[in-house]
């Protein structure tokens, strides 16, 4: 056997456990997802289940559920830009606090604000949801008892239970924008702010000539991400609003999808939805990367 | 523009091929793990204090069975029903699965579920209470170690010497036990409280106004007078005579109770073990009878327990029954009935001098006895959620019970109908 061809099959070896495993965990199960989004997979066709066209995918679109698909799409991009949008005010503006040369204790501040992160989602959740209650919840009690006003119903009424929901996705998000951030910025040569110095610019001017520029080939896939990821993120909304609540009106996509699937046993309406979300966001993250030339160089 | 070496490119596409034709292969042996015939999985969703009980019977039944393993895994309700239907579809999943009997409906449905009737002498189901076996389309499906699952009256003996029989007694009694101890306006105990979020915790109230949710077919019945009574009656108790708090969810609710904040709760025979461990010293009674219409709030009933799973193979089914045969004894269902207030379903442990003459076993047998079965079938699932919305939009002031109760039918149908088109 010839070197060449031990080198071929060597590389072979050592690539093709990576194929399997991306064949086993993201080709099979999509390609599955778009076969049984054309069909008429449910509770009395589960095993029997028969292709039936793009009917999932007009239900998707024309179906009078309580709400309806456009209804809780529009929500889903209230909760998305709302949260995206603090996500990445809040980490910027703490980064570059930390980022100040005569900030003490950096360590421990880091590591408290990083703390929202590392606490399971599954007990965030939980533990803002009985913050939120009418009587004994923390919010309500700051809210009567030192700001003089009165309590909000939080969990009752559609609104505030939205609200409520974004607040803690909020609290949960924003480390991860803070981290990404400051990576960014340590990355940035102190000699740009020094040079920017002699040359007399203010505080505001080197913030958006210097660092705003020099973060943000950093700072656009990670607001791609989290656009993603919050998007789709079922745990926040399903737990704090415990499934929906009240009345099915705090739902965004995806904790929809999961109820048509493992509520009501819709699975090929479940896969349907699911794909369109899935263009949807594929949609947003090509034009997103494309239009703020994210993968370009900074320098 | 920069274009790949050949090399890369044909080597890129023999990777890939490579791949496809592993996974190829692995699709098409099904992915099956081989079938170990002497190790017994059962996936369950018991709490805390039942699952120790369980380890230990699994112990002891493992050293009287040598050769035979027992593995218990754990898993939420929802995430049980869920993963088991994906397991099974598959081909695989545990041998046993347990849980309330309402989830034998979709899984028979789905056709994941074993009839047992075949696999048991009749002589040994005539030892089981009818009720604690589940058949559906005239088949067992179910065989249940605990019977219950039922909601009751559970009050604080500190604070209620004698519990409420009558609507009238339960508003006078939580009148009088709803304090503002602090004068500041809002009440530092309550009355009564449960989780009002759930419907099933509801079900009492339509009954006792005369309502149900479904005919024995599984047409919804959920615009009835009964619902609308029922529902204003809830809504009077927390604004017209401010007995109940203005929210409250199970942990609110349950935290109300074991806190001593509240006299009264209306929660299930898993709850009982958890409020004597917080050392509160608790009776449980029946729920009350509604005076106007002279019937008995019934919650609904269901037992809990195994079902088999259609694919364990014909060969490995002797083991599975012998340790089901196990678990069904009396002594083990007594042992859980002693450490946690559960009912039994051998007859023998129900006779035993210990359930006869424990108080809150007694009354739970008179709620059992005043309840109503749990519907199996699988329509039951869209009935509660369509019940949910406008149970909670009547609590939240947004409809009147007389809307909700018109919405709930319509959306309780349209649901249905989406699940079995």
């Amino acid at each position: 056997m010839t070197n060449r061809i031990q080198h071929k099959l060597f590389v072979t070896f050592l690539v093709v456990p990576s194929f399997l495993i991306l064949f086993a965990v993201v080709f099979y199960p999509f390609v599955y997802n778009v076969v049984i989004s054309f069909s008429n997979m449910n509770l009395r066709h589960i095993k029997d289940w028969t292709i039936i066209g793009p009917q999932q995918y007009i239900k998707v679109f024309t179906e009078p559920t309580q709400p309806d698909f456009y209804t809780i799409f529009a929500k889903t991009i209230v909760w998305t830009v709302v949260n995206v949008f603090f996500h990445v005010v809040i980490g910027v503006f703490l980064a570059l606090v930390l980022n100040q040369k005569d900030v003490k204790a950096k360590p421990l501040f880091r590591t408290l604000l990083i703390l929202p992160w590392a606490i399971p989602q599954y007990i965030v959740a939980l533990t803002w949801r009985g913050m939120f209650n009418y009587e004994y919840g923390a919010l309500n009690l700051i809210i009567t008892k030192y700001m003089h006003l009165p309590a909000v119903e939080w969990l009752k009424s559609p609104t505030e239970a939205f609200i409520g929901c974004i607040l803690t996705n909020v609290w949960l998000g924003f480390p991860f924008m803070m981290v990404i951030a400051l990576g960014a910025l340590q990355s940035i040569p102190h000699e740009l702010y020094e040079a920017a110095d002699i040359d007399g610019a203010s505080w505001w001017h080197k913030l958006w000539r210097i660092t705003i520029p020099l973060i943000r080939p950093v700072m656009i896939p990670a607001i791609t991400l989290g656009t993603v990821w919050t998007f789709n993120n079922l745990n926040i909304v399903w737990l704090v609003s415990n499934g929906g609540e009240p009345s099915d009106q705090t739902h965004i996509l995806v904790s929809f999808v999961y109820k048509a699937a493992f509520n009501l046993y819709r699975y090929g309406y479940a896969a349907a939805l699911s794909m369109v979300i899935f263009i949807i966001l594929l949609g947003f993250s090509l034009f997103f990367m494309k239009r703020t030339r994210a993968t370009e160089a900074a320098y | 523009m920069l274009t790949p070496p050949l090399s890369i490119v044909r080597r890129s596409v023999s990777c890939f091929l490579l791949g496809a034709l592993a996974v190829g292969a692995l699709v098409a042996s099904g992915c099956r793990r081989p079938v170990n015939p002497n190790h017994i999985v059962i996936w369950h969703q018991m709490r805390v204090d039942e699952r120790v009980i369980l380890e230990a019977q699994l112990k002891r039944f493992m050293d009287q069975n040598p050769g035979i393993t027992a593995e218990a895994i754990y898993k939420e309700t929802e995430e049980l029903r869920s993963g088991f239907i994906v397991a099974a579809i598959a081909g695989q999943g545990p041998d046993l699965v347990y849980g309330p009997s309402d989830q034998v409906g979709p899984f028979e449905v789905m056709g994941i579920i074993a009839p047992l009737e075949s696999l048991f002498d009749p002589k040994y189901l005539d030892n089981v209470i009818p009720k604690g076996l589940t058949y559906f389309k005239g088949h067992l499906y179910q065989i249940a170690d605990k019977v219950g699952n039922h909601l009751t009256l559970v009050y604080n003996k500190a604070l209620v010497q004698t519990p409420p029989e009558t609507d009238v007694e339960l508003i006078e009694i939580g009148k009088r036990l709803t304090v503002d101890k602090d004068g500041d306006g809002k009440p530092d105990q309550y009355g009564l409280c449960w989780n009002y979020t759930e419907p099933f915790f509801f079900i009492p109230f339509l009954t006792g106004f005369g309502g149900w949710v479904m005919t024995d077919d599984g047409v919804p019945t959920l615009d009835s007078e009964g619902m609308i009574r029922a529902l204003e009656f809830i809504r009077d108790l927390r604004d017209r005579y401010k007995i109940i708090p203005s929210e409250a969810d199970y942990n609110i609710a349950d935290a109300l109770f074991k806190d001593g904040k509240s006299a009264m709760i209306i929660n299930g025979d898993w709850s009982w073990a958890g409020y004597k461990k917080a050392g509160i010293d608790i009776g449980v009674a029946p729920l009350p009878k509604i005076v106007s219409t002279g019937l008995w709030c019934a919650p609904m009933v269901s037992p809990k327990g195994f079902s088999l799973n259609a694919n364990v193979p014909e060969e490995k089914r002797p083991i599975v029954l012998t340790l089901l045969r196990f678990l069904m004894e009396p002594e083990q269902q007594l042992e859980t009935a002693r450490a946690l207030s559960t009912m039994p379903t051998r007859k023998e442990a129900l006779n035993s001098a210990f359930v006869r003459n424990d108080e809150i076993l007694r009354n739970s047998a008179l709620q059992i006895e005043r309840g109503k079965p749990m519907p199996v079938v699988p329509e039951l699932r869209a009935i509660w959620d369509a019940m949910r919305p406008g149970y909670q939009a009547v609590l939240g002031g947004s409809k009147t019970p007389r809307q909700a109760a018109k919405e709930m039918q319509a959306l309780a149908l349209r649901k249905i109908q989406e699940m079995n088109e």
